[in-house]
């Protein structure tokens, strides 16, 4: 066999070569530099046949030898933006197509006929590929050739063949319980690299706790743990952590900056937007331990679900902390579309760590993305009926006093009662609880297509003189009786007459304005209206006899079916509680997905290089075709889309999750771009581990996020020490080989939680709206919106960092100093830095020095010596005794600051809130040890 | 070896920022290309490696792609967008049209802030002469500009894609409309580094009362690390965040705080061997020092009387004129960019405040002689040659006066305007005496040798000695640039 193939090889080589000569004689006319040409080519030649030798003649690994070249040398030109001479590598079938010089590129099996290996072999530099930089080395040729010669056989790229099960590899040493051991052992073991060994016990619950829950054990737990020598007993830390209501509200802070949640919406005005309940949906969903596939499906198309709950509802959310640009004049169509296409990238960004975003504009460069398919994925998430309004309807409304919940009880019992048995009672019932709740779909002004004598303020809200009047276009109605509209008016004048299909066309209601509450406050009220079915242009006809000026501002309208039982008694109470209830300020609002239902569904075109103005092709929803369809049965909507996501055939779910979880712990991920798995992204440095674990995931923890936190913290590889030696570092600066445990500064929401947990001030409180604790005056410097930062009083002034009002434009100061993003989109990685502004925070914040002051208060009380005092200080914050030289360190300065109270006395209250001196050097100190390294660094 | 010896060594064991530039700038034949695209398209792992930034000390000094001129950065920034029409751009046309109604031609398929239905034509509300040698038109709201006609280049002919301020505050700061980039000054500081080892390398100065419309974004560092982000240093309060240390602890005792955490930290070192402990030591003693030099640098008292007579400053007060002198003070120390916002420039005429015949004639008297001022102290300090200063609004106004929702305004007032508007600059390789671009008979279109934003970014960074299509960044997949897949260097403005 070998020898056959050494002589295909070489019959292969030397044919080639002739093709070849053949070939660039044809350019050639200097016989001299014809000669030197030939000479070069010969060792070129023999370059290539000496690696043809049969024992390399092993099959070509597409994706470890063929892609690296063509994504370095080719793929600019002839990728997903360019297609150089017709010529694209994106996708097999297209690299195999003749190109616009009528020749093939690649012929699969027949290197010399292919014309890709003639240019970037040519000699002419007019001709040969490519055009700038170096030529490709002669490595690189023989690779192409004999992969062509092999049958220019395709791999997709890895991270889209989904995880295959991985055998644990064994190992020569015996090192850990764990599987995730023998995967990292074994790689080690090729590096001659030994692991560390277990970081000692209070180190390692300080990190679990850190890890786990994001704040520091106390005192006793930490006691507790070094008491108990039981084999169980880090395992029973692990349960412990678990359970803690600490953990989802950990965790909830890393999916925050995935959803991009902001107690803002961004832009100029950037006003208040309350979705804090999406928050609070997340921390108890982590708490839960909520699988991961029905955390995804709940937050992309909760709404979706088959009578979906109220959390469900909330958990849709995630999507509905886009930006809202409530600026004036700007066109709510243009900001819609950019929320919806934020949606799209967000969703790839968060559950296939693809870079969607390139492909808004053109096919993507080089991965396997078409242009097209873009849109196809946006018309997944473009019927939903939220339009940029400065309301952010569709919002999901709770009453926050009984008695409107009563209300709104008595209103579904009524409608249960007079609807004909025929009737769906329930389902009408709950059609009028939507109405009052989510009040969906709403026809908003901007699609009024053509107005006279009025206008659009603000672009959102329609306001008419007299004589004048609006149409709305192709209104598709299905017999609707009543008509809610939400407007302002000022006084009660004027009427509106709403006609069929012309101006002078059948009159289907008259409504007569009344004065409300005016200004900018809308209120909702109802007329009734003819029923009519199909669809049909609406002209809103305006008059007033007085002629005063503006009539009305209309904010929305809404088609409705009026209250069954118009004959009975009760009926115009029901009817007022409808309207008030819809008007009742006493209510949470959260921002939510709903679809537009059939008849007011959106088409979704390609926009021509991105552009929204420059609609293309019409396009309906499906996922790329280099991702496995659509699961069986799953409706084509987002739901169906969600459902996609978190299938088992997906080859990128699970992954892209247990590596987020996995860089969380380790400072970095198995893939270190977790936010590209694509063919530009980082490779994995433990592919196999990778893969065991998104399998484990999936099949065996059932994606369980606790499941698999506790089989990862329960390694050894995640209980060594994170102490490194001259050599170690200098062999793997960024720990990349894991052999030892991670080491880095803690995020910027744990730098607050941990530094107001071991001072004692930490609030447990949970869930509600955001809070403000202190920042100094004069932060929030806005433009327009009437809110200012009034600071939290009592415990709120000490609550967890998740729970800090987060606005866009002016996010928490020391949140954003410790490289807090300000969430105006995800964010999937935070890069660390260490700065001197960093330093000023954890100095100088009034927040941090109160912390120091508490700090001492309980030094203080721990012991009557200073030394034991000190001592009790450092282990509080940094969880392990200090030795001695530390302790002389603090010890030291404590004596400093002693003396320079003796000698200030007026600047003891300052420092310490009292007149105890010792108290004031003890918040010296306390300050410094909140400044540690080792405080702000999990090791 | 000492502890600073072996940080130093370490650093430059790791990766730096400056090598991660010089990768990305140079032997790679396909940036050019790559950067049409809008995506990176270098596989080698080299170009995956740096996405993990060890910021060991990325605000060294950086590598010019080549020798610019400029190698600081003072940005005026008028919030709100002054009218081309009152100051730079004299059109006597639009004159004889005042009052008359706004051709349909004009108005057809173009959308406006405010205006609806048919405004009217608003002729200039202001005089207009000839400057200097150059004979460039200023109009009598900037007499002391128009002294120093002859120091700065005009640009008439920019134009822009945004009508609403944040998003034309951020694509004139950022490159893009939408919120998440990089801001100019970011991307300076990403790419030159700082020359002072006790400011920060970009520093933000705001003055009018309120912040751009677009937040702090306009400064903020977007995917960059944050500590290419914007400080802004303030006239009230700590000149930056928590410099000043808390009631009852003097200088001396903070010093003494800060020996005993770097000795403990330094020990850490040595029992862990973790090389961040070392960047963590050195980025305590940096913000040490920013607790001396930036109340000193802020503190503009000990000016001498005659440079606050020349600006206009009042200590302790915040104002445009303050911010001029503190922008020349701490472009002397060093730092790489200064911006400075100023608001209430947006002269719809719909309040007094507003209106083109008094709100922006005070707005005007509040800018144009410390602005003079600044030109002509950096120039006497020899400093102009090397700082480019740059001054404008991120629109321009339109030719029609505002009739919002379609009523007459009560006062005289522009709408926002894409189309055409004006900037000025001056400074590091720049012309001087110039005025490059022309508006049509109205001021409507900018008809000749049009700028748009991305080219003025792109000229920008070419007078800084950078090269717009090399200063990338790669994120998310992709190498990013502050021009976006756009931009070209105007030739015509360089000296």
């Amino acid at each position: 066999m070998q020898s056959v193939a050494l002589l295909q090889n070489h019959i292969y080589g030397l044919h080639y070569a002739t093709t070849f000569m053949k070939n660039s004689v044809g350019n050639i006319r200097q016989p001299v530099l014809w000669t030197l040409l030939v000479s070069t080519f010969l060792i070129f030649v023999y370059a290539i046949w000496i690696t043809f030798n049969p024992l390399s003649s092993d099959k070509v690994d597409f994706n470890a030898e063929v892609r690296p070249i063509l994504n370095k040398k080719c793929i600019t030109c002839h990728g997903g933006v360019k297609r150089s001479g017709g010529f694209s590598l994106l996708f097999r079938s297209e690299a195999l197509s003749v190109n616009e010089s009528g020749k093939r590129a690649i012929v699969p099996g027949d290197p010399h006929t292919s014309e890709m290996l003639q240019r970037i072999t040519s000699d002419d530099s007019e001709e040969r590929m490519p055009p700038e930089g170096d030529p490709l080395s002669e490595e690189e040729v023989s690779i192409l050739i004999k992969w062509i010669e092999q049958g220019a056989y395709w791999e997709d790229h890895w991270a889209y063949i989904k995880p295959q099960p991985v055998k644990v590899p064994e190992t020569e040493a015996a090192w850990g319980d764990s599987e995730i051991d023998a995967f990292v052992l074994h790689r080690l073991e090729h590096e001659q690299i030994a692991p560390s060994p277990e970081a000692d016990k209070a180190t390692l619950l300080r990190r679990l706790s850190l890890d786990l829950t994001g704040l520091p054990p106390t005192l006793e737990e930490t006691r507790s743990f070094l008491n108990n020598s039981s084999e169980q007993a880090y395992e029973e830390e692990v349960d412990r952590l678990l359970t803690s209501p600490r953990f989802g509200e950990r965790w909830t802070a890393l999916w925050m900056d995935l959803a991009r949640y902001a107690d803002s919406k961004g832009y100029e005005k950037d006003d208040y937007r309350s979705i804090w309940q999406y928050r609070d949906w997340l921390i108890k969903a982590f708490n839960e331990d909520k699988p991961f596939d029905q955390f995804t499906i709940e937050q992309l198309a909760g709404d979706l679900l088959p009578n979906p709950t109220d959390e469900q509802r909330v958990a849709t959310a995630f999507h509905r902390n886009t930006m809202n640009n409530d600026e004036g004049g700007t066109d709510d169509e243009e900001f819609r579309v950019a929320a919806v296409i934020d949606r799209v990238n967000t969703t790839w960004d968060v559950w296939q760590a693809t870079t969607m975003a390139c492909v808004q504009c053109h096919s993507h460069p080089y991965d396997p993305i078409r242009h097209e398919e873009y849109y196809k994925f946006f018309a997944f998430l473009n019927n939903s009926a939220d339009v940029d309004v400065p309301s952010e309807s569709p919002n999901l409304t709770t009453f926050k006093q009984e008695q409107d919940q009563q209300k709104l009880e008595s209103l579904k019992n009524w409608v249960i009662r007079h609807t004909s048995s025929a009737d769906d009672k329930l389902q009408k019932a709950q059609q009028f609880v939507n109405l009052v709740r989510v009040t969906e779909p709403k026809i908003h002004p901007s699609v009024f297509d053509t107005i006279a004598n009025g206008a659009l303020r603000d672009g959102k809200y329609l306001v008419v003189e007299d004589g004048g009047f609006a149409r709305l276009s192709d209104v598709p109605l299905k017999g609707e009786t009543q008509l809610l509209i939400s407007y302002s008016a000022n006084h009660s004048r004027g009427k509106v007459e709403i006609r069929l299909d012309s101006l002078n066309g059948e009159r289907l209601a008259t409504w007569n304005i009344e004065k409300n509450q005016g200004g900018w406050r809308f209120e909702a009220t109802a007329i009734p209206i003819k029923s009519i079915n199909g669809k049909h242009d609406l002209y809103f006809k305006f008059s007033d006899p007085k002629k005063e000026g503006e009539i009305a501002t209309i904010e929305w309208l809404l088609f409705h079916e009026a209250l069954p039982g118009k004959a009975q008694p009760q009926y115009q109470q029901q009817q007022n509680n409808l309207i008030a209830l819809l008007n009742n300020p006493e209510v949470i609002r959260t921002p939510i997905m709903v679809d537009r239902p059939e008849r007011f569904q959106r088409t979704t075109h390609v926009f021509e290089r991105g552009n929204w103005l420059v609609p293309g092709e019409e396009v309906s929803p499906d996922v790329p075709q280099a991702w496995p369809a659509l699961p069986d049965g799953a409706p084509d909507n987002r739901l169906g889309m969600a459902q996609w996501l978190v299938s088992k055939e997906n080859p990128l779910t699970a992954r892209v999750m247990v590596n987020r979880l996995w860089a969380e712990l380790f400072g970095i991920g198995i893939v270190e771009t977790i936010e590209d798995f694509g063919t530009q992204g980082a490779k994995p440095s433990h592919p196999e581990l990778l893969d065991w674990l998104a399998l484990q995931f999936m099949h065996e923890h059932d994606w369980s996020i606790k499941g698999l936190l506790k089989q990862v913290v329960m390694s050894s590889t995640y209980r060594q020490s994170s102490e490194v030696n001259p050599e170690l570092l200098e062999l793997d600066p960024r720990n990349r080989l894991l052999a030892r445990g991670p080491r880095f500064r803690l995020t910027a929401e744990q730098v607050r939680d941990q530094t107001l947990a071991v001072s004692g001030l930490l609030s447990e409180k949970m869930y509600g709206p955001s809070v403000m604790p202190p920042q100094p005056e004069g932060v929030w410097q806005v433009v327009y919106s009437g809110r200012s930062w009034e600071t939290s009083i009592g415990e709120d002034k000490y609550r967890r960092a998740l729970y800090t009002y987060w606005r866009r434009t002016s996010p928490y100061p020391s949140m954003i100093a410790f490289d807090g993003p300000s969430r105006e989109f995800c964010v999937t990685r935070r890069i660390n830095t260490n700065t001197p502004l960093q330093a000023l925070v954890t100095l100088n914040d009034p927040v941090y020095v109160e912390a120091a002051q508490a700090l001492a208060r309980q030094m203080q009380q721990s012991a009557s010596g200073v030394s034991e005092q000190l001592q009790f200080g450092y282990e509080r914050a940094i969880i392990r005794d200090a030795d001695q030289s530390k302790l002389d360190q603090l010890e030291t300065l404590y004596q400093e600051a002693q003396q320079y109270y003796r000698e200030n006395p007026e600047e003891i209250t300052k420092m310490a809130g009292n007149d105890d001196a010792d108290l004031a050097a003890l918040t010296v100190v306390a300050n410094v040890i909140l400044n540690l390294d080792e405080f702000v660094t999990k090791a | 070896m000492n502890i600073y010896q072996e940080k130093q060594y370490r650093e430059l064991q790791l990766e730096t920022r400056r090598h991660f530039l010089k990768k990305c700038t140079s032997g790679l034949g396909g940036v050019a290309l790559a950067s049409l695209f809008g995506c990176n398209l270098d596989s080698s792992p080299a170009a995956s490696a740096p996405v993990a930034p060890f910021p060991t000390n990325p605000m060294a000094p950086g590598i010019s792609h080549f020798a610019g001129k400029a190698k600081r950065v003072i940005y005026m920034h008028m919030a709100g967008s002054p009218s081309q029409l009152e100051l730079f751009d004299y059109k006597p046309e639009l004159e004889k049209l005042h009052a008359k109604d706004c051709p349909p031609s004009l108005l057809e398929g173009k959308r406006f802030a405010f205006i609806q239905g048919v405004p009217k034509m608003l002729g200039p509300q202001a005089k207009f002469y000839q400057r200097g040698e150059s004979g460039m038109m200023i109009s009598d709201r900037l007499p002391h500009l128009s002294t120093v006609a002859d120091e700065i280049t005009v640009i008439k002919s920019l134009h822009t894609d945004e009508f609403n301020h944040a998003p034309a505050q951020l694509l004139l700061q950022t490159g893009s409309a939408r919120l998440g980039r990089p801001s100019f000054g970011s991307w300076v500081t990403y790419g030159l580094g700082s020359e002072n080892e006790n400011l920060p390398g970009f520093i933000v100065l705001v003055s009018g009362g309120k912040t751009p419309s677009a937040g702090k974004s306009v400064w903020g560092s977007g995917f960059l690390p944050s500590i290419y982000q914007g400080v802004q240093c303030r006239s009230q309060g700590d000149p930056v965040l928590y410099v000043s240390n808390p009631d009852g602890m003097s200088g001396d005792l903070r010093r003494k705080t800060l020996d005993a955490i770097n000795h403990i930290n330094q020990k850490e070192y040595q029992e862990v061997g973790d090389p961040e402990i070392l960047t963590r030591i050195s980025q305590y003693e940096m913000a040490f020092r920013m607790q001396t030099s930036v109340p000193e640098v802020m503190d503009i008292e000990d000016e001498p009387e005659y440079i606050h007579e020349m600006y206009g400053t009042e200590p302790g007060k915040a104002s445009f004129a303050n911010n001029c002198l503190l922008a020349r003070r701490l472009i002397e120390q060093g730092v790489r960019f200064v911006q400075l916002f100023d608001w209430g420039w947006d002269t719809h005429g719909d309040s007094r405040n507003t209106a083109l015949e008094a709100g922006f004639i005070d707005k005007c008297n509040q800018v144009d002689k410390p602005m003079t001022a600044l030109l002509k102290d950096l120039k006497q300090r020899g400093l102009l040659d090397e700082t480019l200063v740059v001054w404008g609004g991120e629109f321009g106004r339109t030719p029609m006066q505002e009739n919002r929702n379609g009523k007459t305004m009560p006062f005289m007032g522009r709408d926002h305007h894409t189309e055409a508007f004006t900037m000025w600059m001056a400074g590091g390789g720049l012309k001087q005496g110039f005025s490059l671009g022309e508006t049509d008979e109205i001021g409507y279109y900018a008809i000749k040798d049009r700028v748009h934003i991305h080219d003025l970014h792109a000229t920008l960074l070419h007078l800084l000695g950078m090269d717009h299509e090399k200063l990338t960044y790669h994120f998310q997949g992709r190498d990013f640039r502050l021009t976006d897949v756009h931009g070209k260097v105007i030739k015509k403005v360089l000296a």
